[in-house]
């Protein structure tokens, strides 16, 4: 029995990787610019380098897959982790409006600091996501207030509460961005629409601190997350501190998607669905169900851009849409088979 | 109903001429350029087609004064016929999906269709709010439960978010974003003057049915039971309500894109101010929604003036702390008021 679960896992992680990488070897060598195989692995090995192989490998192609691949393990992760706190499967933090919040703070701190202290370089690209956390929490509070009735959460009013608070920071980011001057206007309208379009190095170097230490933490909670599903009379007897807990998963949950906000813009649904798919795959448990629900929030990323930047060539369509034309249906198909 | 309250809508009529004057006045009176008093009523009534000022109050100051007007009459119509007709106090055309099938429509209208006359984009702005509201309808009417306020409204959100996703896929792929950008910002200074005379056939017959269906609607709005007991033939009011929705969302669409919050705010303040009866609901709405509408148009180019901020923007600040009060306060109850 537990030989075969394991051998279960690794088979779907080996799966998964296996289309993960299918998609970046595919997402890699096709494009405007046509690559062959030999082109890349000679690109990457630095044998005989060709100056022109070299800037679309480094500059364009990989930082952006690179990009992808990060953010889809982040919003994987911090959907599963909402959706354990909240023990709601409709939970996502797109539609909770966080990504929404997120993305508010990003336009702010680029309406204040672009223009008056001309803040640029590293300092900048590292100080976005810490601005999308305060807007991500600020999200977080007011969804919880207004959600709350009687002392407890109703799963479904706090989706439309969600949704409500998420229409709100939009108008307010479409009001801030619309203030820029509109070289900025531009740069920020194309990273709301969800877009991997402008992915670079630093982008990632920004993110990727965040992930290192947020992940880590989320996964050592996992049978903390596993008690959460119990009733909370249960988890309390059992002796953990379930508000403080929660508050603390949330806010790693929050910093993710901060941290994933800040340099792609909203992507929506796949914090909704990676967590379904990786329950479906292997169980409940949250040690497992985490690093699955990443790996599945990846390739839909990946996924999505490719799909985004090929079928729609030479135009781009941002992944966040993509993915929310493939989401929707799946949310619906959700709604369908929850009762209550 | 008592004290004052007997008096509010004798107040309403009396004042209503008063207060669109107003709005109007104010509207033309206010922009990039302002005007004075004595030339606005120069330009009204002894048209000067030379003077520059002339020709910005009659070609641009007025007729969207007018058309903003009659979009947030229409809108706030169609919420109140909505909310009435289905007991659900968030329904509203742009919360139900009913405003994104209109612009799917349009766009796919400028696709497949370039050039195509106003009229052929008003058609298509009406069949696609009957496809917007056929979907949620539908679905809605096969989940269990799903009649429910809160399910009914997360459903009609999803689905416009579906809907506008595969608009912009669409526009996108046939590299028409910029045109079709219009419809999705609302954005009033570019309303074509060719569409405002060809909306009005189909408005009419929207508003007049709307009057016509208003005893009907307020029967229904006690409950589909007390309805049928009473002798009511509860599908075809249905239907009729629907098309009306349909006729009045689709023009005010066609005419200046998706406006949110309108259509929820204004029948709930109305329902406040003059009771449960549509026979009075229903002209007050449109009264209230023409005059909120106007005053937004003139907030938005007002406060980053001189640039104009999408309407949607101040519908927003309005409706959305209005939209988490009235789910704070009323939560999953199925309650028409």
């Amino acid at each position: 029995m537990k030989t075969d679960s394991i051998r279960r896992l690794l088979l779907v992680v080996c799966g998964l990787l296996l289309l993960i990488m299918t998609t970046f070897y595919i997402s890699l060598t096709n494009g405007t610019f046509d690559l062959s195989v030999g082109d890349i692995v000679k690109t990457l090995l630095r044998v005989d380098p060709v100056a022109a192989h070299d800037l679309v490998i480094f500059d364009f192609r990989l930082p952006r897959i690179v990009l992808a691949m990060l953010i889809g393990l982040g919003l994987g992760i911090a959907g599963a982790v909402i959706q354990g706190v909240t023990r709601n499967g409709l939970a996502d933090p797109g539609m909770l409006g966080i990504n929404a919040g997120a993305s508010m703070a990003v336009v702010l701190f680029m309406l204040i600091f672009k223009q008056s202290l001309e803040l640029t370089g590293w300092l900048a690209f590292m100080a976005m996501p810490l601005f999308g956390l305060c807007g991500g929490v600020a999200a977080v509070i007011l969804i919880f207030w207004f959600a709350r009735s009687n002392g407890r959460l109703e799963p479904q009013q706090l989706i439309l509460v969600g949704i409500a608070v998420s229409s709100g920071f939009s108008a307010v980011t479409l009001y801030l961005s619309l203030r820029m001057n509109p070289d900025d206007f531009e740069a920020a309208a194309v990273w709301l629409a969800g877009s991997l379009h402008s992915a670079n190095w630093q982008y990632i170097t920004a993110m990727l601190p965040w992930l290192l230490i947020l992940i880590p933490y989320i996964w050592r909670k996992s049978t903390l997350l596993d008690v959460m599903q119990l009733h909370d009379e249960t988890a309390l007897s059992l002796g953990v501190p379930l508000t403080a807990q929660r508050q603390r998963l949330i806010l790693a949950a929050v910093g993710l998607v901060a941290a994933c906000v800040s340099v792609s813009g909203g992507i929506g649904f796949v914090g909704l669905i990676a967590p379904h798919i990786a329950r479906r795959v292997v169980g409940l448990h949250h040690s497992r169900l985490l690093p699955i629900s990443g790996l599945v929030g990846m390739l839909m990323v990946v996924l999505g851009d490719l799909i985004g930047k090929t079928i729609f060539a030479p135009a781009q369509l941002a992944a966040g849409i993509v993915i929310s034309i493939i989401g929707v249906p799946y949310f619906v198909y959700l709604l369908f088979r929850s009762r209550t | 109903m008592s004290g004052i309250r007997k008096w509010y809508p004798l107040i309403l009529i009396v004042s209503a001429p008063l207060l669109v004057a107003l709005t109007i006045s104010i509207s033309i009176l206010y922009g990039a350029k302002d005007m004075d008093a004595q030339t606005i009523i120069q330009a009204l009534f002894h048209f000067d087609p030379n003077q520059i000022d002339h020709q910005i109050i009659m070609q641009s100051r007025l007729p969207r004064a007018i058309s903003t007007m009659l979009i947030g009459a229409f809108l706030a119509v169609s919420g109140a016929l909505m909310q009435g007709m289905t007991r659900n106090y968030l329904a509203s055309p742009s919360i139900m999906g009913v405003s994104d099938g209109s612009v799917l429509m349009i766009t796919l209208c400028m696709i497949l269709l370039p050039g195509a006359s106003s009229l052929t984009m008003i058609v298509y702005s009406l069949i696609g709010s009957a496809i917007g509201a056929g979907i949620v309808f539908g679905l809605a009417w096969l989940l269990p439960n799903g009649t429910s306020p809160v399910r009914m409204a997360i459903l009609g959100t999803i689905i416009g978010t579906f809907m506008s996703g595969v608009t912009e896929a669409a526009a996108t792929y046939f590299q028409v974003s910029q045109s079709v950008s219009f419809w999705y910002n609302a954005r009033l200074d570019q309303i074509d003057p060719v569409m405002i005379r060809m909306i009005i056939p189909f408005a009419i017959a929207g508003l007049l049915l709307a009057l016509i269906l208003a005893r009907s609607i307020t029967v229904l709005s006690m409950g589909d039971e007390i309805a049928a007991g009473l002798g009511q033939r509860t599908g075809l009011i249905k239907g009729l309500s629907m098309l009306a929705v349909v006729l009045l969302t689709g023009v005010s669409v066609a005419l200046a894109g998706k406006i949110a919050f309108v259509g929820l705010l204004v029948p709930h303040m109305t329902r406040y101010l003059v009771g449960v009866d549509y026979r009075r609901v229903i002209p007050c709405c449109a009264l209230f929604g023409g005059i909120s509408l106007g005053w937004c148009d003139i907030l938005s180019r007002w406060v980053n003036a001189p640039f104009e901020t999408p309407i949607g923007v101040i519908t927003a600040l309005f409706g959305v702390p209005f939209f988490l009060y009235l789910i704070r306060r009323k939560g999953g109850k199925t309650n028409e008021n």
